[in-house]
């Protein structure tokens, strides 16, 4: 494997642990807007989420600077050609973050704390459809074979299947994290609780499955690129994808939260690499490759051992983390 | 584009783009600041009630931790924007830099990740761990933060003093990323801002309970907040002292224009004089109130009292800042300040050893209160010396400014929202820490807390 690749994997990696885990922490501000007043709920998606979801954000970070050590020029050229949509995910993330650390708790008695906690969830929908259109609007540009004359193409961000992506990105994560969440209020013991979260999850399911019928047809007529990578190289990607979907409907209906949450990772991760198979080896357009736009070897070389100690570092703490959480409290003290 | 959101055309597409990340950075500074000093002053305080048995030492620790949280959960959001908006405001520059530099950055990411692993066990793990694999816990996210500062302000030390690649025929070559970031200035730089950190956390938290005691609540909380912060203050705030003139002589082996700025030198002398005062007033030329010291700017900057220091003038005019008077008016207030500091410490600790509390006469509570927002605006007025003082450069003698802005049009809207984001941000902030401030102190005996 040439270093320019291998450093383009550890990148794929690292935004599919951010699209996953980070995805479930967006869904759990989307479940929190949905459950309106109903304070049992939101406590138990609060208490999810509170330890881990500074951590899960970092991966955001980390594929930035490996992006932009890595391959400078592609991150200039997607800085320059999607300045509005990054911007709107980059407003939406402070405010959620911001929202969700400064509101003291979830419960909905104060008005600043319901502000808070709407501000929380309205940008927890926002975010990830802001990412999934960049998403969806890369795959497009950089999928056609006909090659542009500008080295920074003009990148159908607002197109109909971007928005479709957008749509997918936003229910994945509400699925992950009912997921999640289910399976973590199956410990406390609340049977209400974990039927709530099901139901959530069932509905979210429902959504996931008519958009994914309406793919394909929006993707053969406005993404015809996509469309034969879709039926082409990563046709193995998308069936992985398809059986880890319904594995996750049927785990869910059968009340099997943990298998759930496995079936949700996966479909997620396969929704990540169908997109990194359409895109290969194109970072932005079809003249931006992870070769062409590749920093110098020196350069591409420190980022990859970097890379690797990073993650001998930073996995063993994750699995700390949420070993830690995954204890029953000791005793309270305050 | 929706023409009502754009300011006034006066605002140039450029000064939008520094506007906006300078903007964010002063933001960001203060939080990262905290961020910095904060962790190391939680696990003091809980090692001391490990040690001690006291419960005002773990109420401390336990407080600082909320607050911490509160503050973490904003730093790290807008030091999210700051990695984006590199890329989305100077594109061009990321293009030519980010090959050489990115290492910090990633190994920053490292830092960061584990800080936000461990603040997850920390802040969520008061119940969940013995009392000393808590204390533990504690231990990497200080370590951590001082890393993630260290990283940055190599990759910011590398703008000021670039190595570590050559440039041949337009194109970034032979790029050695250690040698970059371990460039002359690192060392220097990155232990000013370090110690700088801590200084401003101890100042500030010192002047939150100073604050406390001249309001009537002179109880042993109080008492330990400042005795903790002060000690701190005392030992670090001389090291700063010689941080700052190593700094000094960084920037005048590898900056002559920024020097000229800072130092407020406009013509070359030979054996120069160092300003003390001097303020840049519009109408007047450097003089207002100066005291020249003769050839102690050529001592301490090049250990020699005859050695010429080059003025500003000499340089051309397009290879010097523009803005030349707020550089040296930030370098006045940044240098000033400090000097109180050290003072304002010294003094505190002299007076302690001879009495038991420390003194807590009006008139000190009044100086130290008023010195944690102070210390504050010495981090701030440094960076700005940094980044102002580097101009028209983006990195110095090598790339203009100009020349790393992006091409995107819309950077009027940008700025407006990101600046109206900010204003909110402080709001919240201000609001969330002042809630937290305002509940009663958990699990202390009366006697802790009542007036003595």
């Amino acid at each position: 494997m040439s270093l320019p690749a291998l450093i383009a994997t550890l990148l794929g990696v690292s935004l599919t642990v951010y699209a996953t885990f980070a995805g479930a922490d967006f869904g759990a501000g989307i479940l929190d807007l949905l459950a309106g007043y109903g304070d049992a709920d939101r406590e138990a998606i609060a208490a999810t989420i509170g330890p881990v979801w500074e951590a899960n954000h970092v991966w955001l970070i980390f594929s930035i600077t490996i992006l932009f050590s890595a391959f400078p020029v592609a991150f200039s050229a997607l800085g320059t050609a999607l300045l509005a949509p990054l911007t709107v995910a980059l407003l939406a993330i402070v405010v959620r973050s911001a929202a969700f650390g400064l509101r003291a708790g979830p419960d909905t008695r104060t008005r600043s704390q319901l502000l808070l906690s709407r501000l929380f969830g309205i940008a927890s929908v926002v975010a990830p459809f802001a990412f999934g259109t960049v998403a969806g609007g890369l795959a497009v540009v950089s999928s056609s074979r006909g090659l542009t004359a500008a080295p920074v193409p003009h990148i159908p961000w607002a197109g109909p299947f971007a928005l479709l992506i957008g749509a997918l990105a936003t229910t994945l994560c509400a699925q992950l994290a009912a997921s999640f969440v289910a399976s973590a209020v199956v410990r406390s013991g609340d049977p209400r609780l974990v039927e709530s979260f099901r139901r959530r999850g069932l509905q979210f399911g429902a959504l996931m499955l008519s958009l994914s019928l309406v793919a394909p047809a929006v993707a053969a007529t406005a993404a015809p690129g996509v469309w034969h990578s879709l039926i082409g190289p990563a046709l193995p990607i998308v069936v992985v994808g398809l059986g880890a979907g319904v594995l996750w409907l049927l785990a869910l209906w059968s009340r099997r939260y943990s298998v759930a949450r496995g079936a949700a990772l996966l479909n997620g991760a396969a929704l990540l690499w169908g997109w990194f198979v359409i895109q290969d080896p194109h970072l932005i357009g079809s003249r931006l490759t992870i070769h062409s736009a590749a920093a110098t070897h020196a350069a591409l070389g420190a980022i990859a051992i970097a890379g690797g100690a990073i993650l001998l570092l930073v996995l063993p703490a994750m699995y700390l983390l949420f070993a830690v959480f995954a204890r029953p409290e000791l005793e309270v003290i305050e | 584009m929706p023409t009502s959101l754009l300011p006034p055309a006066a605002i140039s597409h450029l000064t939008a783009g520094r506007s906006q990340i300078g903007t964010s950075l002063s933001f960001h500074l203060f939080f990262a600041v905290l961020g910095v000093g904060l962790p190391l002053m939680m696990v003091v305080a809980e090692g001391m009630h490990l040690r001690t048995g006291d419960p005002v030492w773990r109420a401390l620790a336990l407080r600082w931790s909320k607050v911490f949280g509160v503050l973490f959960a904003v730093g790290a959001a807008s030091g999210t924007i700051i990695s984006f908006e590199l890329g989305l405001l100077f594109p061009r520059f990321m293009a030519y830099a980010g090959g050489i530099i990115g290492l910090p950055f990633s190994l920053e990411g490292a830092a960061f990740f584990l800080e936000a692993i461990f603040v997850g066990i920390y802040l969520y793990g008061w119940n969940r761990l013995s009392p000393r694999a808590h204390w533990l816990s504690g231990i990497p996210i200080a370590f951590a933060a001082v890393a993630s500062a260290f990283f940055i302000v190599t990759a910011n030390a590398w703008m000021n003093v670039p190595s570590g690649f050559q440039i041949v025929h337009g194109q970034v070559t032979h790029v050695d990323p250690l040698a970059a970031m371990f460039n002359p200035a690192w060392a220097t730089e990155t232990s000013h801002m370090v110690l700088g950190a801590y200084l401003a956390t101890a100042f500030g938290v010192a002047s939150v309970y100073a604050i406390g005691m001249l309001r009537g609540r002179r109880d042993a909380y109080h008492r330990k907040a400042i005795a903790l912060a002060l000690s701190m203050a005392a030992i670090l705030a001389p090291l700063q002292l010689a941080a700052g003139d190593l700094l000094g002589r960084t920037v005048a082996n590898h900056q002559p224009a920024t020097l000229a700025a800072i130092e407020g030198v406009t013509r070359t002398e030979a054996g120069a004089g160092l300003n003390i005062g001097g303020f840049p007033l519009p109408g007047h030329n450097g003089d207002v109130l100066n005291v020249k010291v003769p050839h102690l700017l050529s001592v301490l900057a090049f250990d020699n009292p005859n050695a010429p220091v080059r003025g500003l003038g000499t340089f051309p005019k397009a290879d010097r800042t523009p803005l030349a008077p707020y550089v040296r008016l930030a370098f006045i207030g940044m240098v000033g300040i400090g000097t109180g500091l050290v003072a304002l410490s010294l003094w505190y600790w002299l007076r302690r050893r001879r009495g038991t509390n420390g003194p807590e006469d009006r008139w000190t509570l009044i100086a130290v209160g008023a010195a944690g927002p102070l210390a504050f605006l010495a981090n701030e007025l440094g960076w700005l010396v940094s980044e102002l003082g580097r101009q028209p450069w983006i990195v110095y003698a090598v790339f203009r400014t100009s020349s790393g802005v992006t091409s995107s049009p819309g950077l009027g809207a940008t700025f407006t929202a990101f600046t109206l984001l900010y204003v909110a941000l402080t709001a919240l902030t201000i609001w969330s820490v002042r809630r937290i401030a305002a509940r009663p102190v958990a699990g202390l005996p009366a006697a802790a807390v009542e007036v003595a």
